[in-house]
């Protein structure tokens, strides 16, 4: 599940940036990119000190950094630790930021790249649902689980319902002008993220020819990712 | 066109700036009103052609090629073409704006929207019952009475999840304001207010309105609706794929 739900999303993010950035939107032309990266540099896991930021106060800083300051500055800010995500902060306004690292956050290639960094606040409802998975598959990699072990336990868990469904409403800024998404995708232009159960990305009439909206549909997590660009990074400067 | 005049264009299309309405009672707004009253009602009418190819260039073609097509008529909308997607494309007129809007009444507006199924079921509903009551001459509190009603006899159904409604046409006339059109999608949702998305913050590039009112003291019945919100997202490009204006 991990390698076919991370492959996609990379070859989501690479059309997404190829749009963006060249000003193209040929999925065609982003599996073929995929499938040249077929070896990876980073194929076992890094000792855990390389995931780790050790100054906290510069994990908190790019976590923010996700979303305008005048929504991060009142969210709670998770930092990563050896053994999860821990609270640094906490937040007033239902937001969650945290900086995601490669195992939840990068094209498969860069499933191990210790430099993976992608800040994201995600909103209230995202907290309850979409965080939770980041913050399982996390907790399941730092103790050692490979990722096909990881895939089983999450795919279980949401069977299960130890994990929840999306909660409607669900979403997060991914505006960050900071962070490294890895050999793949470098950096992610700016966007939102919104989420959602079993959902047909036609309904949003995705990853159509001129549609502004990209998405990808995991059925073994029942998880549908819409992605939207947006025009400017957190700080208010022109992302195009 | 510069970034404010992008907000200020959408804002107000469907809610005006609402600090700024916030502060004024809402009868002042009416009596300063640049449309006070409905217009003839030819003047709100379209070509019938014309209407649905300005309809469809509110969505990318691949979309909207194969979208049902509604358009006006003397007495509430019609389908003019039937699609197989789902998604139903529409002209809406200043009276889709807020009751207290004060372009509600324009008629120059022509909102150029295509919808995706969950907002086709669950929205237009609402915008067919509005037109053809106000086409039928009832008065907006009439009309925001009558809605009330079928909303609380279940006659109007509740708002689905997952809606989305494409606005990228580049020949929509939105409002009187600034270059008067900006491409941008928008979501609804029963939030009742624009916290949950982090909407109307500095820098947030989400933008939130409520569906119904602007102050609602005009129409103080609206107070009771169901929370109903708008939340918009400019995008980039018009939907024939060429750069729009930065906002």
């Amino acid at each position: 599940m991990r390698k076919k739900k991370v492959s996609a999303i990379a070859v989501l993010i690479m059309s997404f940036a190829l749009l963006v950035v060249l000003g193209t939107s040929c999925f065609a032309t982003a599996q073929q990119a995929m499938a040249q990266d077929a070896t990876t540099p980073y194929p076992n896991m890094a000792p855990i000190d390389q995931y780790l930021m050790t100054d906290q106060g510069a994990e908190i800083a790019l976590a923010r950094s996700a979303a305008p300051e005048s929504i991060a500055r009142d969210a709670e800010v998770l930092v990563l630790g050896r053994h999860g995500f821990e609270t640094a902060v906490k937040g007033k306004n239902g937001f969650v930021c945290i900086v995601g690292r490669s195992w939840t956050s990068a094209a498969d290639a860069d499933f191990w790249d210790p430099k993976v960094r992608v800040p994201m606040c995600v909103n209230g409802a995202a907290a309850r649902s979409y965080l939770l998975r980041i913050t399982k598959i996390t907790g399941l990699i730092l103790a050692g689980r490979t990722k096909a072990q990881t895939d089983e336990t999450i795919a279980a868990a949401i069977a299960k319902k130890e994990l929840p469904a999306m909660e409607s409403g669900a979403m997060c800024y991914m505006m960050s002008k900071q962070g490294y998404g890895g050999d793949t995708i470098p950096h992610w232009p700016s966007h939102l993220m919104f989420f959602f159960s079993d959902t047909d990305p036609a309904t949003w009439g995705a990853n159509l020819p001129g549609s502004p909206v990209f998405a990808m549909a995991d059925p073994l997590e029942h998880l549908t990712q819409f992605v939207v660009a947006v025009q400017r990074w957190s700080d208010g400067t022109e992302a195009r | 066109m510069t970034r404010n005049q992008i907000h200020s264009i959408l804002l107000s299309t469907f809610a005006i700036v609402v600090a700024l309405i916030a502060s004024r009672p809402a009868a002042a707004q009416d009596a300063k009103q640049p449309y006070p009253s409905m217009a003839p009602v030819e003047q709100y009418l379209m070509d019938r052609d014309a209407e649905i190819a300005l309809a469809r260039s509110a969505a990318p073609d691949a979309i909207s090629h194969d979208a049902s097509v509604v358009v006006l008529t003397r007495h509430g909308y019609e389908t003019a073409v039937r699609g197989k997607n789902g998604w139903v494309c529409w002209v809406g007129r200043g009276w889709m704006a807020m009751f207290d809007h004060p372009e509600f009444w324009n008629p120059k507006i022509r909102a150029a929207d295509c919808l995706n199924p969950p907002a086709a079921r669950s929205v237009l509903p609402y915008a067919y019952k509005r037109t053809e009551l106000l086409l039928a001459g009832h008065a907006k509190p009439e009309v925001i009475a009558a809605i009330k009603a079928a909303i609380d006899k279940k006659e109007l159904p509740a708002l689905e999840q997952g809606t989305v409604d494409y606005m990228m046409s580049k020949s929509s006339y939105l409002t009187d304001n600034g270059n008067h059109n900006g491409p941008h999608l928008m979501f609804y949702e029963t939030a009742k207010d624009g916290a949950a998305w982090g909407a109307n913050l500095t820098n947030s590039p989400v933008l939130r309105v409520n569906y119904w009112y602007i102050s609602a003291q005009s129409y103080p019945q609206l107070k009771s609706f169901p929370p109903l919100s708008v939340f918009l997202v400019g995008v980039d490009k018009w939907s024939d794929g060429t750069p729009a204006p930065s906002m």
